[in-house]
């Protein structure tokens, strides 16, 4: 039953925007990707994509089609939550696709950011939920489509290490719409407050 | 306070009344058609810089957004870019001044009217944006209700450019030519751009401000060089030098060259260098600085009964300066304490020579730090803490300028000493829209708390109350 629940949200996810899938991008591209990200970029998602900022998500190690794919989203607005219209709808307007590829191909390249310590119950708690979801409540794995190291796929993001903050106020977009998207809509609806704290605190914590 | 010492202890060694703009800081809604990013993306709330906007600014204003209008050669050279839209902006501010006490009325008994209305206080027009790649302005115009003209008020234009370093680091390396020492400066614990953003120009104010502290806006133009390392060290060292606004050769009738009829005239080049260290954690920003300027000025103010060439002895002014910035920045709460010290070594051979100073020599401190709090960027509460000391000077602080019994901007101590708190509240219904209700206390003005002009009025007796209306399109 779990599996086809998450078979029919993972079919909803593909269909919720455009995921475009990256080339790999010219040697142009990339210097010219990696110029912008380090005189750019790096002002709010910290050098290398290793931002210390929970406001900023950390881009380092992402994938580069999940990045691709949210950049295009951002150039035509079709993220709503608060920052990205503040900054994401300005800073990609102008983005080339060659550019969006350079820029996926540099972050997705980088190492991994180290990861941000948490409480150890809170993080057991998280784990749970993160690697078995909340059966009672309907809640599917995070891991089923994040992966089980939360390393994620072109598809689904990777989590690992990302700070809590800023999870947190995802799936709160998640939960009002600003961030449409139908699966991740579904699943943050259905998890309590306390129940966000632990899988943020979780994820935060993988590779600290 | 720094904005409201324009009558300042240099000019007035030679009897000169600044260009009198109030000269306020700005942000401006251009920026945003520029780049298509929210206020919040480059400020707290106008014109306090965010991390970003500090970058936004080292990089000369020339991020965009939007489509250009494009000219390339038939080999592909880029000869134009301009920007989509033209990246103008309008600003207005509207007051009501209430000093404590009024003021005395400068001919007949009794009382100058108090709750002064200013509508406009000012209206400007900015050109502030992008010129071409790797080239941008920040221009303001302004008509203020002082002057009753229209006239240059602050101005910074860059050329900017970057280099990655090896390990992914920035380099951001530029030029800027500006009319106002601090201006150009990224940190708002330096005066240009330094709390408060605005103030009345219907009080009283101090005798003394050193010279870095706002009193050579729009008198100067100058220019600098600038680095920014790995966005944490910025170096910058420029030279100013005197560009008078309104002034002529009495030969000519021409604008320059000067000669001894124009007041303080810089001799030579007046060098100014900027030393900042940033450091983020978090949420969390620490700016550590020291900046300065070494100006010598020419009396000039040549009359025909009393002809003084641009040459011989001139008055020098040392100033050297530390400041700091923390800043909290969430999404919720806002937090920004700047703070700066300024000392003014002042050698002053030639004002002592005339009699303008009973001196050869002075000094004068001034210290601030304010801390501001805004509540999602929508309602905000400042406290500051102003002082500045000084030696005692017979000759320069005690003169009554206006008529001998009038007092009110003389010292009977003979000192500058000025001291006191500000506090203010903000509401920003949008971001571009700003109501302040301002008050300003002085423990002491002008050298002394109680009876500080010898004719009886008192520090408090200036404490200002400031209501202003400010918005930006």
């Amino acid at each position: 039953m779990k599996h086809t629940h998450l078979a029919a949200l993972a079919c909803c996810a593909l269909l919720a925007g455009p995921l475009a899938v990256a080339d790999d991008p010219s040697p142009e591209a990339l210097a010219a990707a990696r110029q912008v990200a380090v005189t750019t970029c790096a002002s709010c998602h910290g050098p290398q994509g290793r931002s210390e900022n929970p406001k900023f998500p950390r881009l380092a190690a992402q994938h580069p089609a999940y990045l691709a794919a949210q950049l295009h989203v951002f150039k035509t607005q079709g993220r709503g939550d608060p920052d990205a219209i503040a900054y994401m709808w300005g800073m990609s307007a102008p983005l080339s696709d060659e550019l969006i590829d350079g820029l996926a191909a540099y972050y997705g390249g980088q190492k991994p950011a180290r990861g941000i310590r948490s409480g150890a119950a809170l993080v057991a708690s998280g784990k749970s939920i993160y690697e078995e979801g909340v059966a009672s409540e309907g809640i599917p794995a995070c891991a089923s489509c994040h992966g089980p190291d939360a390393a994620g796929t072109d598809d689904f993001p990777r989590l690992a290490g990302q700070s809590a903050q800023y999870l947190l106020k995802q799936l709160a977009s998640f939960q009002s719409n600003m961030r449409n998207v139908a699966v991740m809509h579904g699943v943050a609806s259905g998890l309590k407050a306390q129940e966000m704290n632990a899988v943020a605190a979780y994820l935060q914590s993988i590779g600290s | 306070m720094n904005r409201q010492h324009r009558g300042s202890t240099q000019l007035a060694l030679a009897g000169l009344a600044i260009i009198a703009f109030a000269g306020t800081a700005r942000a401006v809604p251009s920026f945003a058609r520029q780049t298509g990013m929210a206020c919040e993306a480059c400020h707290t709330v106008f014109p306090q810089l965010t991390h970003f906007g500090r970058m936004f600014k080292a990089n000369g204003y020339t991020l965009d957004n939007l489509k250009p209008v494009r000219g390339v050669t038939a080999t592909r050279d880029e000869m134009l870019a301009l920007t989509g839209l033209p990246p103008i902006s309008l600003m207005v501010q509207a007051s009501e001044t209430w000093l404590a006490r009024p003021l005395p009325d400068s001919l007949a008994a009794g009382s100058a009217q108090n709750g002064s209305v200013a509508f406009p206080q000012q209206i400007s027009l900015f050109y502030a944006g992008k010129i071409a790649p790797q080239l941008g302005a920040f221009i303001q115009i302004t008509y203020g209700n002082d002057t009753g003209t229209i006239g240059i008020d602050n101005a910074d234009v860059r050329y900017a450019n970057s280099l990655v370093l090896p390990q992914d680091r920035s380099l951001i390396y530029g030029i800027t030519i500006n009319n106002n020492p601090t201006v150009q400066d990224l940190w708002n614990s330096t005066p240009a751009f330094g709390f408060p953003f605005a103030s009345t120009n219907a009080s009283v104010s101090p005798l003394a401000a050193t010279a870095i502290d706002g009193t050579f806006g729009q008198d100067v133009a100058g220019i600098g060089a600038y680095a920014f390392w790995n966005e944490s060290l910025y170096a910058e060292f420029g030279a100013y030098r005197s560009a008078k606004q309104g002034a002529t050769n009495p030969i000519t009738g021409a604008a320059a060259p000067l000669d001894g009829t124009t007041s303080n005239v810089v001799n030579g080049v007046a060098p100014y260098y900027r030393l900042a260290w940033e450091q983020a954690w978090g949420r969390h920003s620490l700016e550590l600085g020291v900046y300065g300027m070494d100006i010598k000025l020419y009396p000039g103010g040549s009359t025909p009964d009393a002809p003084v060439a641009l040459t011989g002895p001139y008055n020098r002014f040392r100033d050297l300066a530390q400041d700091l910035q923390y800043q909290y920045l969430s999404d919720e709460h806002q937090v920004t304490v700047a703070a700066t010290r300024i000392h003014e070594q002042m050698h002053l051979d030639a004002s002592f020579a005339s009699g303008a100073s009973a001196n050869a020599g002075n000094d004068l401190t001034t210290l601030r730090i304010d801390g501001t709090w805004y509540w999602r960027r929508k309602l905000g509460l400042t406290a500051a803490l102003f002082s500045t000391t000084g030696s005692a000077d017979a000759a320069l602080y005690s003169a009554d300028p206006v008529a001998p019994g009038i007092g009110v901007v003389n010292s009977a101590t003979n000192k500058p000493d000025t001291s006191g708190w500000m506090a203010e509240v903000n509401y920003v219904p949008w971001l571009n829209v700003k109501l302040s209700l301002q008050y300003t206390a002085f423990s002491k003005f002008n050298g002394g708390g109680g009876n500080y002009d010898g004719l009886g009025r008192s520090a408090s007796d200036n404490n200002t109350a400031y209501a202003l209306l400010w918005f930006a399109y």
